[in-house]
């Protein structure tokens, strides 16, 4: 009886990690989060003097382990710590990696006092209507771009990976509607909306791709806040809720 | 020395005098940008003539909004387009007249303007406008739009920008705004302009 149970036991074990390893890892998809700037590019101060990087990236790591423990989705980080990686460098890990969605953590800064709250972005093209249009139907109907990969890219395709993005502004947009609604409703920043902006980080990225900057560090108040544990597991919730309720809505892609 | 060989030398050395005279105070261009706005006008009389000048709009920031807020300059237009935009992005770079925030880092400085035929500026600043910006999307963002919506905004023959920095093309000022291409303005940050967060995305 005991053995049997042992036995029975072993096959169910062996049959989880059998379908994790055959089944699993080739539907799973993966999440690339972007702790923003790093290393010798500090990204905005702090009246106290805080960096931007340095608080990116515990909210990028919490955000990693809530997503790992929630869902069954692969997490890349482009930095797991203190260390330059160029922006090019982190949209081909997105790419590379064939993520289903990018996320970028920063922190906010302005010259204004009152400056403050959380806000969401998508890629602007920074294009007239006519080349937008252009430029979406070619990245749309480019159905190399996701085969061609590694060095041997022509000029051609050289384009069209750098402006990768523009075929995924509708979902981005989507994304970001996402995450900005959860920042509202979670935290007790002021709403700042989703925005639009031409930032390089996301135009060579070939997903949904958002850019979350969850305060201003150039604020005091806010500078404070964002040093704590609670706010930084506070935001990466949010984000996290955002998130999940995309997947949800996308999962047949 | 003897006679013959000094005249061909006194008549060189009167030459080059001539010369010098006429190097200092000939030419018929009219200088550049001079420093006052009224000049004496050419019958001599002692006329006081106004300089021809226009009105242009230029973006601060405010402590209350992440908006742009215009302010009126007048330039002078009787001097090349160059110089005129020149003009335009000095008087940003010496700051607002009632108390608005400068969208430009201190200290600075504008190096050189050059234009193209298809309408794309290039205006190149000193390593400042990144190593003094105090970084953050919106910051940035206010900076490079604080440059370029005046300059479309003023001039008919611009309809991009082109930021450099000391002579070359920079990826970002701080590792957000992409400055790889030439840029269009973005007149929906004017405070009062139709905030387009959602234009029709194709």
């Amino acid at each position: 009886m005991r053995i049997k149970i042992i036995k029975a036991a072993v096959l169910i074990l062996a049959l989880v990690f059998v379908s994790r390893l055959s089944v699993f890892p080739q539907d799973q998809k993966t999440i690339v989060i972007d702790p923003g700037h790093g290393g010798l590019e500090v990204g905005a101060k702090g009246k106290f003097g805080n960096l931007e990087k340095n608080i990116t990236l515990p909210i990028s790591l919490k955000l990693k382990s809530i997503i790992e423990r929630k869902l069954a989705y692969r997490v890349v980080l482009t930095r797991d710590r203190d260390v330059d990686v160029s922006l090019e460098r982190r949209s081909a890990i997105a790419n590379n990696n064939k993520a289903f969605v990018f996320i970028s953590i920063h922190a906010n800064g302005y010259p204004g006092r009152n400056a403050h709250g959380s806000e969401t972005y998508f890629l602007n093209l920074n294009a007239t209507d006519e080349e937008a249009r252009r430029l979406a139907y070619v990245e749309n109907n480019s159905t190399e771009l996701s085969q061609v990969a590694g060095e041997h890219q022509d000029d051609i395709m050289m384009i069209l990976w750098d402006m990768a993005q523009a075929a995924y502004l509708k979902q981005s947009s989507q994304l970001a509607e996402l995450i900005q609604h959860e920042l509202n409703t979670l935290l007790r920043t002021r709403n700042r909306g989703v925005k639009q902006a031409p930032f390089k980080i996301l135009t060579g990225v070939a997903c949904p791709a958002v850019l979350v900057e969850v305060a201003f560090i150039s604020n005091p108040d806010e500078e404070r806040k964002l040093l704590t544990e609670n706010f930084q597991n506070d935001v990466a919730e949010a984000i996290y809720a955002g998130l999940a309720k995309y997947l949800e809505r996308n999962l047949d892609r | 020395m003897d006679t013959k060989r000094l005249v061909p030398l006194v008549a060189l050395f009167l030459l080059l005098i001539v010369l010098v005279v006429l190097f200092f105070t000939g030419g018929k261009e009219k200088r550049l940008a001079p420093d006052t706005s009224v000049a004496v006008s050419e019958s001599g009389e002692g006329v006081i003539e106004e300089r021809p000048t226009k009105t242009i709009v230029l973006y601060f920031l405010s402590d209350n909004d992440y908006r742009l807020h215009p302010e009126e300059r007048e330039i002078f237009t009787d001097i090349p387009e160059v110089d005129q935009v020149k003009q335009t992005l000095e008087e940003l770079l010496n700051g607002s007249l009632n108390d608005g925030l400068s969208p430009l880092p201190e200290e600075t400085r504008l190096r050189e303007i050059f234009f193209t035929p298809s309408g794309v500026v290039y205006v190149d600043f000193s390593r400042e406008l990144y190593l003094n910006h105090m970084s953050g999307s919106a910051a940035e963002i206010a900076t490079v739009f604080a440059i370029v919506n005046p300059l479309v905004r003023n001039f008919e023959s611009i309809q991009r920008v082109f930021i450099l920095v000391e002579g070359t093309e920079r990826e970002t000022l701080n590792g957000h705004i992409d400055l790889t291409r030439p840029l269009l303005p973005r007149f929906d940050l004017i405070v009062g302009g139709l905030l387009k967060n959602f234009p029709e995305l194709p």
